[in-house]
C-alpha cells in the first residue's frame, strides 16, 4: 500500500491532524489544525492520472490512511466530484487535483487520505 | 457536536454558454497527451472555498452548470437557494456575450428576484483573439445594474476578487439576517453525466 511507505504518527495529536492539511500540487488550503479525525481502513481509490485507453476501468490503489470529516463544511476548500455509486470523490478547489479522498453520501462523511496531501 | 466553523454559507452559481470557461474558472491541474486526469472524466459537481471578509468567515458553496446549459435545461430547481450567480461570457466569442441577455432573462423567470449577479468576461489574457470590448462589457453591466470585471482562469488574473467581490455583495444584502439552514441543499439530484468538455481554456 502507497500509504505504508511513510509514517504519519507524527502528524497525528489526539486522534487529529497536528499540521495543516494541503494540496501537494498548489498548496491550496484544505483543512486547518485539528479537524480530521484519523481513521484506517481500506479504500480502492482511483489514480490522479490514467491512461488514455482505459476509461472505463480506471486504475485505483488500495489507500488505507484517512483524515475523516464529519460535516462538508469544515472542509476550508476542497471540490466535490460528480456522483459514482455511493460516493463522491474530493479534489483540490483550486487546480482540481485529485481524487485526494472521498465522500460516503449514506452517511455524510469525507475522507482525505493522507498519501494524497501535504502536511505542512 | 462540533462547533461551527464559518458564519455564513453562500450558494453561487456559475453561469453562460458552454466553453466560455467557466470550468476553467477553478481549473489549472491539466491532462496531457497520453493521460487524463480521473476527475476530468468525472466532472465536478460543486466546490466549498472559504473566504474570510468583515471579520466573517463565508463558506461559499459554488455550482457549475457542468454542461447542462446546452439542453436548456437550467430551470428553477437549479436556481434554487442561489444566493450569487456569476453569469460568464468569453472576450474572443462575440455570441457568449449576445446570451447574457438571454442568460439574465433566464435568472429573472427562475432564480430569486434577489439573488445578486456579476457578469465575467473571461479570457482577458487573449487579447489578440478579443472581438468583445471591455466597454460593452461594462455598459451591458451598467444598463442592468450588475456589477462587472474581466477575469482569466488561465492567468488567474481577477478570479479570487470576483468571488470575495461577489461575497462582499451578499454579505451586505444579508447583514442582520441570521444564516439559513444549508442543509437540505447539499445535492441536486444530478447523477453522474459523462463529462465531455474538457481543457476548455484551450
Amino acid at each position: 500500500m502507497p500509504d505504508c511507505n511513510k509514517n504519519f504518527e507524527s502528524e497525528i495529536k489526539e486522534g487529529k491532524n497536528l499540521r495543516n492539511v494541503k494540496c501537494k500540487y498548489c498548496s491550496s488550503l484544505i483543512l486547518t489544525p485539528s479537524t480530521g479525525t484519523f481513521t484506517s481502513f481500506e479504500f480502492n481509490l482511483p489514480l490522479m492520472k490514467q491512461s488514455k485507453v482505459n476509461d472505463s476501468n480506471p486504475d485505483t490503489e488500495n489507500v488505507s490512511l484517512f483524515w475523516a470529516v464529519n460535516e462538508m463544511y469544515t472542509f476550508q476548500n476542497v471540490g466535490f466530484s460528480n456522483t459514482v455509486g455511493d460516493n463522491k470523490y474530493l479534489t483540490c478547489a483550486d487546480c482540481e487535483a485529485g481524487p485526494i479522498g472521498f465522500h460516503d453520501i449514506p452517511s455524510k462523511k469525507s475522507y482525505v487520505a493522507l498519501s494524497r496531501v501535504q502536511h505542512v | 457536536m462540533a462547533k461551527k466553523t464559518y458564519d455564513l454559507l453562500f450558494k453561487l452559481l456559475l453561469i453562460g454558454d458552454s466553453g466560455v470557461g467557466k470550468t476553467c474558472i477553478l481549473f489549472r491541474f491539466s491532462d496531457d497527451a497520453f493521460t487524463t486526469t480521473f476527475i476530468s472524466t468525472i466532472g465536478i459537481d460543486f466546490k466549498i472555498k472559504t473566504v474570510e471578509l468583515g471579520g466573517k468567515k463565508i463558506k461559499l458553496q459554488i455550482w457549475d452548470t457542468a454542461g447542462q446549459e446546452r439542453f436548456h435545461t437550467i430551470t428553477t430547481s437549479y436556481y434554487r437557494g442561489a444566493m450569487g450567480i456569476m453569469l460568464v461570457y468569453d472576450i474572443t466569442n462575440e455570441k457568449s456575450f449576445e446570451n447574457i441577455v438571454k442568460w439574465l432573462r433566464n435568472i429573472d423567470e427562475h432564480a430569486n428576484e434577489d439573488v445578486e449577479k456579476m457578469i465575467l468576461g473571461n479570457k482577458c489574457d487573449m487579447s489578440d483573439k478579443r472581438t468583445v470590448s471591455k466597454e460593452r462589457g461594462e455598459t451591458i453591466a451598467r444598463e442592468h445594474g450588475i456589477r462587472f470585471m474581466e477575469t482569466s482562469a488561465k492567468a488567474n488574473i481577477n478570479i479570487e476578487r470576483a468571488f470575495s467581490e461577489l461575497a462582499g455583495a451578499i454579505l451586505e444584502k444579508t447583514a442582520g439576517r441570521e444564516p439559513g439552514d444549508p442543509a437540505d441543499r447539499v445535492y441536486v439530484d444530478r447523477r453522474q453525466q459523462p463529462s465531455t468538455t474538457k481543457s476548455c481554456c484551450n
